[in-house]
């Protein structure tokens, strides 16, 4: 089908920055995107733009083939936002929480405590639905987070960061409900800065920095963007600075490094590369504990495409 | 020092809630000591009030109302039956004379006429009562055998000037001392509210789990972090009790170069003092941030109203005051009371000042044991 | 929709404890202290009985007029009875002078009676006064009797029997030539005010409600706002139902302090209990409005909007008299464009205009059109600022 979302040529200023600079892309029916990038890239912002609660400059937004405007209610109706700020009133205990937020979508008493029960047996809140928010860990909470933001069975659904500080089991939890939401049918915008996630969940991945698009694709074909093919690390106790210099001169290696304690090649293509350095240690008798050899991960695409870390 | 230093950013950081405080606490303890004068302090002797005058002959009219003048003070408002039922209702006159028309006439013709009035039936009420009514019978009597109204006149006037020697033995400057005492009595309400109010704030700011606990953890002796602690505090206390002392200088003047003014002085320190130590123990038993402004209200309004710091002592129901005497504040506003009508400096008429300060240093030594029974239970955290 | 978030807001808002506080148990609170500390003012006000001593010297003892007037006016009979008298010598009267256990005492020197106080006071004026009118009866008594005995003279009577001269004159003096009638409305008891700015607080105070309303349902102030904004409820709809909650919530808070006033405290409100209620709920409508207008036109955090509120509330309850009712009168009478601009004032002077003048409604309507014109105002305002639905930033 067509595009859920159609961004087109977004601008968003404050004051002197440019927080979201001439943004184009969209979003397929079923696809999870995920959004990528480092704190202040723009993914909250654009976020915010296309769901109409910040103005823009330029640009325009498109949800379900229409003009996204803030009285669009016909098309609010089918979108869910988790936002990356646990929003909840603590006043309220979970249930309420949920039944509240869902009862702005959903008007029929009897369909929205069916919804409202299925969101809370999502995220796994069966047993804490008389609890006040306050009293819920951190990991329970951004569960309650996600339940208020998903009850009412949205198509479109935003997810900003939704495992942000939590701890593994909720972690699981959380993304065990999104490919559930996925499976159902749901089209997912996904932003975050854990790449596992990302390579789990995400069939096309946008990176965002500076407010630009610097790179769009699968996985596999935003890794292949990455100048290089294989990153073997060797851990070394000492290593004589003349070693470092031939093995830099290897053929296929693009660079070396050496920290202290381990040395990090990286290859551009070529195939006996684990083979050979292990030859050449053995013959210049060099000692070393582990070795280890790996396909580049988002991260090192990431810093090869913006020379920093996706991680602060 | 470290710990001194984050105590004076925090205090920085609330220091717009001390002057808040303290601006609102000044300019309404100022506004009330200035509007207090002709309501709730009964010194001033002549009594305010308001003639409506619906005759305008000179005689016997005019000189009725020259009589009452000079014995009153004549408030000037608008003409305007609003205006002079409001004037009434908030005590600025106490008692209304209407003076019928033809008063003049009516009266030589004997017909002895009605004069309405409107009275509060407070002191100031009857005492124009007295003068009114002295008036109109010295002048009826007068008038049964004077007919000349200029001689009848005359009559009256030399009857009503025989008036009687007064001799004063006091030589108190009353008005300065009612005026410190009533400064120092209503500070006491702003000096506990900017004491627990801020020092709990930065308590709370201290105590907050997290931060107790890299206190604690730290290599820092966490008694002597708390010996700094309690010193910064009454180092705030010590600068805020100056800031009344100086602005008491200014307000009062005089009498506070006397004795007076050190005992009013020493008095409140000793207070402050005792304020500090129930800021440290609500400090210490409070966790929550939010409840401090409630509890500031309560306990600041609280004492203030049962010991009578807005209301004088002497209005204040007995049962009331019986309550107050479990309060500190009480014992320090007493010893304001006292020192307005102390006559002598001397170590015998001081002596249940000297009490009432021992009283609230007895609260204080009390308030320090108990916040520190609080707090050795808080030291481990449970 | 109107009903779903309606039930949910007075849920949050009852659940709200720093808010349930500053509206419901602080106005009690508060009540309870003005009751405490005022309810004896006005006993006070009233004429005491006096304590004085007189020197009881043999000048005192031959002199009738003074010792009789001054019987009189000790006596346990006389219900209009002014002074308690001890009889002492000079030096006891001192000493009593000293320990203030009395006013001031009287000497009678040379016929002439001399008062000696420790200070200028009310008792002492009193004491003053009535020396003086007996001194002046006393006086009108020889001139009438000197004038008589010149009559007499004239009149070539030189049998002239004194005695019963100075009964006639004596009986002339006790004639009671005085009419006066009080007019004073009957209600004057001015603690009443205290209470009525107290009403006022409670009103506007619930300002605090409407504006955490306004917060919760604002994409730039809370999380929660951003919720709703996103969803497909009007936000309209969510802003009235939840002002509507709030209004009711402040209601109920108001309630109370009028149940607690009226039967625990035993306050009295006068008869005019459907205009009270009306009254009231004028109110609450300003604090409605003026928590919403603050919530709305300041771009600031929730504390401040909090402080801002309440330091607004608080000055206009101390211009219409919380904190001393002359205060009031004093800007009444000075200023009084302050008080017709402030809603403190509006509610207080309602309610004083409905004790004091009973049913003379003029001033009460007067009121209570400043209130709605008040009212409106804010609301028209924060409804400009609020229909802007998409922010610059959040």
């Amino acid at each position: 089908m067509s595009n859920i979302i159609e961004v087109k040529n977004l601008v968003k200023q404050y004051k002197e920055i440019t927080a979201v600079d001439n943004l184009t892309f969209d979003v397929k029916k079923g696809e999870v995107l995920g959004l990528l990038g480092p704190n202040g890239s723009g993914k909250t912002t654009a976020i915010n733009c296309i769901l109409s609660l910040l103005n823009f400059n330029e640009g325009s937004i498109k949800i379900f083939g229409k003009e996204m405007n803030h009285d669009s209610y016909d098309l609010k109706k089918d979108i869910g936002v988790v936002f990356q700020e646990v929003s909840v009133f603590d006043e309220l205990t979970v249930y309420d929480n949920i039944d509240y937020f869902c009862g702005l979508y959903i008007s029929d008493k009897n369909q929205r405590k069916k919804y409202v029960e299925d969101a809370i047996s999502l995220v796994g809140l069966n047993d804490f639905k008389k609890f006040y928010p306050k009293k819920l860990s951190g990991g329970l909470l951004r569960r309650l987070n996600i339940a208020c933001g998903i009850a009412h069975k949205p198509k479109l659904i935003f997810l900003d960061e939704p495992t942000v500080a939590v701890d593994p089991q909720s972690r699981n939890n959380i993304l065990d409900g999104i490919k559930h939401l996925r499976d159902n049918g749901a089209t997912i915008v996904y932003t975050t800065h854990y790449m596992e996630e990302v390579e789990l969940l995400c069939d096309r991945i946008i990176i965002l920095d500076k407010g630009k698009i610097l790179a769009t694709g699968t996985t596999d074909k935003l890794k292949s963007l990455a100048n290089i093919e294989e990153k073997i690390t060797i851990e070394i106790n000492e290593l004589d600075i003349n070693y470092l210099e031939k093995i830099k001169e290897f053929k296929n290696v693009d660079d070396a490094a050496y920290n202290g304690n381990s040395l990090v090649i990286t290859y551009k293509k070529g195939k006996n590369n684990l083979l050979e350095i292990m030859e050449y240690m053995k013959k210049e008798n060099i000692k070393y504990s582990k070795i280890f050899s790996e396909r580049p991960t988002l991260n090192d695409v990431f810093l090869e495409l913006t020379g920093k870390e996706l991680r602060d | 020092m470290i710990v001194f230093k984050t105590f004076l950013k925090v205090l920085r950081k609330n220091l717009p809630i001390v002057i808040l405080y303290t601006t609102i606490l000044l300019v309404f303890g100022i506004s009330n000591m200035s509007t207090s004068e002709n309501n709730m302090n009964f010194v001033a002797s002549k009594p305010n009030i308001y003639i409506v005058n619906n005759d305008k002959s000179d005689g016997i009219t005019k000189n009725l109302i020259d009589y009452i003048s000079n014995n009153t003070n004549v408030i000037n408002i608008e003409n305007n039956e609003e205006k002079i039922n409001d004037a009434l209702f908030y005590r600025d006159v106490n008692y209304v004379i209407y003076i019928p028309k033809n008063y003049n006439n009516d009266f030589m013709a004997g017909k002895n006429p009605e004069i309405k009035i409107k009275s509060l039936n407070d002191y100031g009420a009857n005492l124009t009562e007295m003068l009114l009514e002295r008036y109109i019978q010295v002048a009826g009597i007068y008038r049964k055998s004077i007919i000349d109204e200029n001689e009848l006149i005359l009559k009256i006037n030399d009857t009503l000037k025989n008036d009687v020697k007064v001799n004063i033995t006091s030589k108190l400057d009353t008005n300065s001392l009612d005026k410190a005492s009533y400064y120092y009595s209503f500070a006491s309400y702003s000096i506990l509210a900017c004491l627990i109010l801020v020092i709990c704030l930065i308590l709370s700011s201290f105590n907050e789990e997290k931060i107790r606990k890299r206190t604690i953890i730290s290599s820092t002796n966490y008694k002597k972090h708390n010996r700094i602690l309690l010193l910064a505090n009454f180092c705030y206390a010590f600068i805020l009790w100056s800031l009344y002392v100086i602005v008491s200088f200014i307000l009062v003047g005089k009498i506070m170069f006397s004795s007076y003014g050190l005992l009013y002085m020493l008095n409140s320190f000793i207070f402050t003092i005792c304020a500090t130590t129930i800021a440290l123990l609500v400090g210490s038993l409070i966790t929550n941030k939010g409840a401090i402004n409630g509890i500031v209200n309560v306990i600041a309004l609280g004492s203030s109203f049962l010991c009578g710091a807005f209301v004088p002592m002497e209005l204040l129901p007995d049962s009331i005051l019986k309550i107050a005497h479990i309060l500190p504040t009480y014992y320090f506003i007493k010893t304001n009371e006292i020192l307005k009508t102390l006559e002598i400096v001397e170590f015998n008429s001081l002596k249940p000042i000297f009490l009432n300060m021992l009283i609230i240093i007895c609260f204080s030594i009390i308030f320090i044991i108990l916040s520190n029974i609080v707090s050795k239970k808080k030291r481990k955290i449970a | 929709m109107f009903w779903h978030n309606f039930k949910y807001s007075l849920k949050t808002l009852f659940k709200n404890k720093p808010l349930i506080f500053w509206t419901f148990a602080f106005p009690l609170i508060m009540a309870t202290l003005f009751n405490m500390a005022f309810s004896n003012i006005e006993n006070q006000e009233k004429m005491d009985i006096i304590d004085i001593a007189i020197i009881n010297n043999s000048e005192w003892n031959d002199n009738e007029i003074y010792k009789n007037s001054f019987d009189v006016l000790s006596s346990d009979d006389n219900e209009e009875r002014i002074f308690n008298i001890d009889y002492v010598n000079a030096q006891k009267a001192s000493e009593l002078l000293e320990a203030g256990s009395i006013a001031g005492y009287i000497e009678l020197i040379d016929e002439e009676p001399v008062l000696t106080f420790n200070t200028n006071g009310l008792d002492q004026t009193i004491i003053k006064l009535v020396t003086e009118e007996i001194r002046q009866t006393e006086s009108v008594i020889k001139n009438l009797s000197e004038e008589e005995i010149q009559k007499e003279i004239t009149s070539g009577n030189y049998n002239i029997d004194y005695e019963s001269i100075h009964n006639k004159v004596v009986e002339l003096t006790k004639e009671d030539n005085v009419r006066l009638k009080d007019i004073s409305n009957s209600n004057l008891s001015y603690t009443m005010i205290e209470f009525y700015t107290l009403i006022a607080m409670t009103c506007l105070y619930g300002g605090i409600l409407s504006m955490t309303a306004i917060n919760e349902s604002l994409p730039n102030m809370s999380n929660k706002g951003k919720r709703i904004s996103i969803s497909p409820t009007k936000k309209r709809t969510i802003i009235f139902s939840s002002l509507f909650a709030s209004f009711i919530v402040q209601l109920v808070g108001l309630s109370l302090l009028f149940i607690y006033t009226i039967f625990a405290l035993k306050i009295n409100y006068g008869n005019n209990i459907g205009f009270i209620i009306l009254l009231s709920i004028m109110g609450s409508l300003a604090g409605l409005s003026l928590g919403t207008f603050i919530g709305s036109i300041f771009k600031a955090n929730e504390n401040t909007k909090t402080g801002i509120l309440i330091a607004t509330t608080m000055f206009g309850c101390f211009l219409s008299g919380m904190m001393g009712i002359t205060m009031k009168y004093i800007v009444d009478k000075n200023i009084p464009i302050i008080n017709k601009l402030n809603p403190a004032s509006m509610i207080t002077d309602g309610f004083y205009s409905l004790y004091y003048y009973g049913d003379n409604l003029d001033r009460y309507w007067f009121n209570i059109i400043s209130l709605l014109i008040f009212s409106a105002i804010l609301i028209i305002i924060s409804y400009i600022f609020l229909r802007r639905q998409k922010y610059d930033s959040i």
